[in-house]
């Protein structure tokens, strides 16, 4: 369950529309991932060339819409991107995300910080992408985000929780929801991060990407269930010995 | 008179509010937002917003994204 400004998720998986083959592709993914929440884009309008409509569809799902502030570099960009998206969307609901460099698309931590204060004064429900910094993460929370979306990896680059030792910190630190974005590249990291208590995670490349994504975005949603559950179960304790699990009697000493 | 339309010059009845300049390049309003001369300006504002001459618009649409 993930509670985001009041209102609750029953889906721990957020999924990114992008690099779909198709709008079809992308419905029927929407549909086998069980998401509530999936996020969007914002591009200047080529007037000579429209594309075909995917909004439509998604609203006709009845799934939550979470635009994303993607393309901004500094945190004015953000900030009027921002203001777009809301407009654009009528929710105040926003994925801040500032990434100037495109090699690696790391989100800029003062940047980002800047643009969420403002945001939150504007009254916008800001899910901030940021670095897996357990300080920033603190900031953010301050600063009056809903959630934080610390990084598992570079986004698109598939390699999991990278960031693990620190996603634990601010996973035991946060007061709100922690959602780990980026870097998931399979059922099993999203699985991980929910076993450790992640609130939710937002996955786009790993499924959109795979050889079919409509049955990947139906293992995402296998395994997320599959975190959640095992998180609630109480895992057990790992060690370095061994612990026998079968009683060590004597009984064959006597062959 | 004339505007630019995400710096594509256009030719405007005049007056002219940027409700009626959505309808006349048909661009579907869902999922669009427009900013005029670098200010967002609120859709339920669109049709008591007048264009002047040479104003700038910027037009921007939701697209697909992670």
């Amino acid at each position: 369950m993930l509670t985001l400004d009041g209102v609750q998720l029953h889906s721990t998986l957020l999924l990114g529309t992008g690099k779909f083959a198709s709008a079809k592709q992308l419905i029927a993914a929407v549909k086998a991932s069980g998401t509530e929440l999936v996020t969007l884009a914002m591009k200047r309008l080529d007037l000579q060339h429209q594309t075909d409509d995917i909004l439509a569809p998604l609203q006709q799902l009845g799934v939550r819409l979470l635009p994303n502030t993607s393309g901004a570099k500094t945190a004015n960009e953000a900030i009027f991107a921002a203001e777009l998206a809301r407009e654009a969307l009528g929710t105040h609901w926003l994925k801040l995300e500032i990434h100037p460099d495109p090699r690696y698309l790391l989100p800029d931590p003062i940047e980002t910080l800047q643009a969420a204060q403002e945001l939150v004064k504007r009254g916008f429900v800001v899910l901030p992408y940021c670095p897996a910094d357990p300080v920033l993460c603190k900031r953010l929370e301050e600063a009056g985000c809903a959630a934080v979306m610390p990084l598992g990896a570079p986004i698109g680059s598939n390699q999991g929780l990278q960031t693990l030792a620190m996603l634990e910190i601010i996973i035991e630190q946060a007061r709100v929801p922690v959602i780990i974005d980026a870097g998931l590249g399979a059922p099993s990291h999203a699985c991980q991060a929910l076993e450790l208590g992640a609130s939710a995670v937002l996955v786009n490349t790993a499924i959109a990407s795979a050889a079919d994504p409509v049955a990947m975005a139906t293992s995402f949603r296998l395994a997320c269930q599959a975190g959640v559950h095992a998180r609630q179960s109480g895992l057990a304790a790992a060690c370095t010995q061994a612990q026998a699990s079968s009683p060590l009697t004597r009984f064959l000493e006597t062959l | 008179m004339h505007i630019t339309v995400n710096q594509q010059p256009q030719q405007v009845a005049e007056p002219c509010s940027l409700q009626q300049l959505v309808e006349q390049l048909a661009l579907n309003p869902n999922g669009l937002a427009l900013a005029l001369n670098q200010t967002v300006i609120a859709k339920r504002a669109w049709p008591s917003t007048y264009l002047a001459p040479e104003d700038q618009v910027a037009a921007f649409q939701i697209v697909t994204g992670g």
